[in-house]
């Protein structure tokens, strides 16, 4: 049973995405900010923190094609850059203690590396025009509080459901 | 240069680099539909969305009806001003359709680019990462949803279908960047002028119509709709109302900015459009590849 807990777990992380957006207001505090959310990279790279890079790089990439078969429809963009910070995120652990904070500001520098990455990529194939100060002011600081925000809330239980899988691992 | 091949991190990288171009390069190119893998996979997480927005639809519905409680004494006022001229209306518009239909029948033309038979939809999701404004219907290809039609809600156009899968289809929103979305638009007035819905200004959050010639004068607060000449649009569809024009990059053209009349957000209920008038055969159309304009 414990087993389905972590796919389920992302799944709904997956789909929570999706609500959020579609009943976001198109303006936010009467200004036309960009809120774009990274729940469910925020899950990945607490489970790459907590539960080692293996499970985060592996998980990266499955959830990263289902992401871009199901919403994009132009497959390698998240199917790259979810496995690859992941990859990033553990590297920089090496060098840090695992503690609740540390893993709350690690988790947003790789969420504003994916935000840059999908900038980048999606500006090289002509996706967006969007200049880069504007990305910069409309989109890229916002995204960042609002994901700050949901990674304060969750932080807390994705760490416990994270730890307490690591334990049932080494059980079996 | 035997180290160099010795690291294997970096040659994952140079590999998975090459891989992701080729991923990159082979979803980017005309597809007139997705592979069967890609469709299983969006069919299955259609099905798991539409389980999942009826209860957030009702959640998010409920909320809604509390905020529209709250301003129901001054709507009321300002409906009740506007039947009055509703009934008017509506006398004249039977009248002109009854003549428009006579006219017609002397003419012996039936039917007309602007009909077209409505097919409802529910929005079961929309695109979270909001570079590709995208959202998915619960129609699909059992339903007869085809590729290229148009989608629209009560207020106007909103977007087209991009793809179609066996129960679920996914829309571009007019407001996604892409160069080949093109619309084939009227902006109404005394005399109608043609121009082409080409991109959308996010800053400003307002359509661009391009390709208008610079002699002619266009106004604030004039109508556009959709010409039906594109091939699988049908005519008349409202598209929104212009804020403003302003000149080309090299003053031969006129860009006027569009306000949508319908708001790409908070999307729950839509319309496809399927057009009754056939689409000419491209075979027909000349030779060479046009551009695909709708």
């Amino acid at each position: 049973m414990k087993k389905f807990l972590l796919p389920l777990l992302f799944l709904i992380l997956f789909l929570l995405e999706s609500i959020f957006v579609q009943y976001i207001p198109p303006e936010v505090f009467g200004k036309n900010y960009i809120l774009a959310p990274h729940f469910l990279f925020g899950g990945i790279l607490f489970l790459t923190i907590y539960a080692g890079r293996k499970y985060g790089i592996i998980y990266g990439a499955i959830f990263g094609l289902l992401f871009d078969i199901v919403w994009i429809e132009i497959i390698g963009i998240y199917f790259f850059l979810f496995p690859l910070i992941a990859y990033l995120i553990s590297k920089i652990m090496h060098v840090l203690q695992t503690n609740i904070i540390v893993a709350f500001l690690v988790s947003l520098v790789g969420i504003a590396l994916l935000e840059l990455g999908v900038y980048e990529m999606d500006f090289l194939i002509h996706i967006t025009t969007l200049e880069f100060k504007s990305f910069i002011t409309m989109r890229f600081y916002p995204s960042l509080i609002l994901n700050a925000v949901f990674l304060l809330i969750a932080a807390y239980p994705l760490k416990r459901h994270f730890e307490s899988f690591v334990e049932s691992l080494r059980d079996e | 240069m035997p180290q160099f091949f010795l690291n294997k991190r970096l040659i994952v990288l140079l590999i998975s680099i090459i891989v992701l171009v080729a991923l990159i390069g082979f979803s980017l190119r005309e597809r007139s539909k997705l592979s069967w893998p890609e469709q299983f996979l969006k069919d299955t997480a259609g099905l798991v969305q539409s389980l999942v927005s009826k209860p957030a639809h009702l959640v998010a519905g409920f909320f809604e009806n509390l905020q529209d409680l709250q301003n129901t004494y001054e709507e009321n006022k300002e409906l009740k001003s506007r039947m009055e001229k509703l009934v008017s209306l509506e006398a004249q518009v039977q009248e002109l359709k009854k003549d428009n239909k006579e006219l017609r029948d002397i003419l012996g033309e039936e039917e007309t680019l602007r009909d077209f038979e409505p097919l409802q939809a529910t929005v079961i999701g929309r695109n979270p990462d909001r570079w590709h404004e995208m959202i998915i219907i619960n129609k699909g290809k059992t339903n007869g949803i085809k590729k290229n039609m148009a989608v629209v809600t009560a207020h106007g156009l909103i977007g087209k279908v991009k793809t179609v899968n066996q129960f679920s289809s996914t829309v571009q929103l007019l407001s996604a960047m892409d160069p080949k979305n093109r619309i084939s638009a009227i902006v109404q007035g005394e005399t109608n002028v043609f121009g082409l819905v080409e991109g959308y200004d996010k800053e400003k959050k307002a359509l661009l119509i391009k390709a208008i010639p610079s002699g002619v004068e266009i106004k604030k607060g004039q109508n556009v709709i959709t010409s039906g000449l594109g091939g699988v649009f049908p005519q008349g569809l409202p598209i929104g109302k212009v804020i403003d024009v302003k000149p080309d990059q090299y003053g031969l053209n006129q860009t006027a900015l569009v306000e949508p009349g319908a708001n790409f957000y908070d999307l729950e209920n839509i319309i496809v459009i399927t057009r009754s008038m056939a689409q000419p055969n491209e075979a027909d159309m000349g030779e060479g590849k046009e551009e695909e304009d709708l």
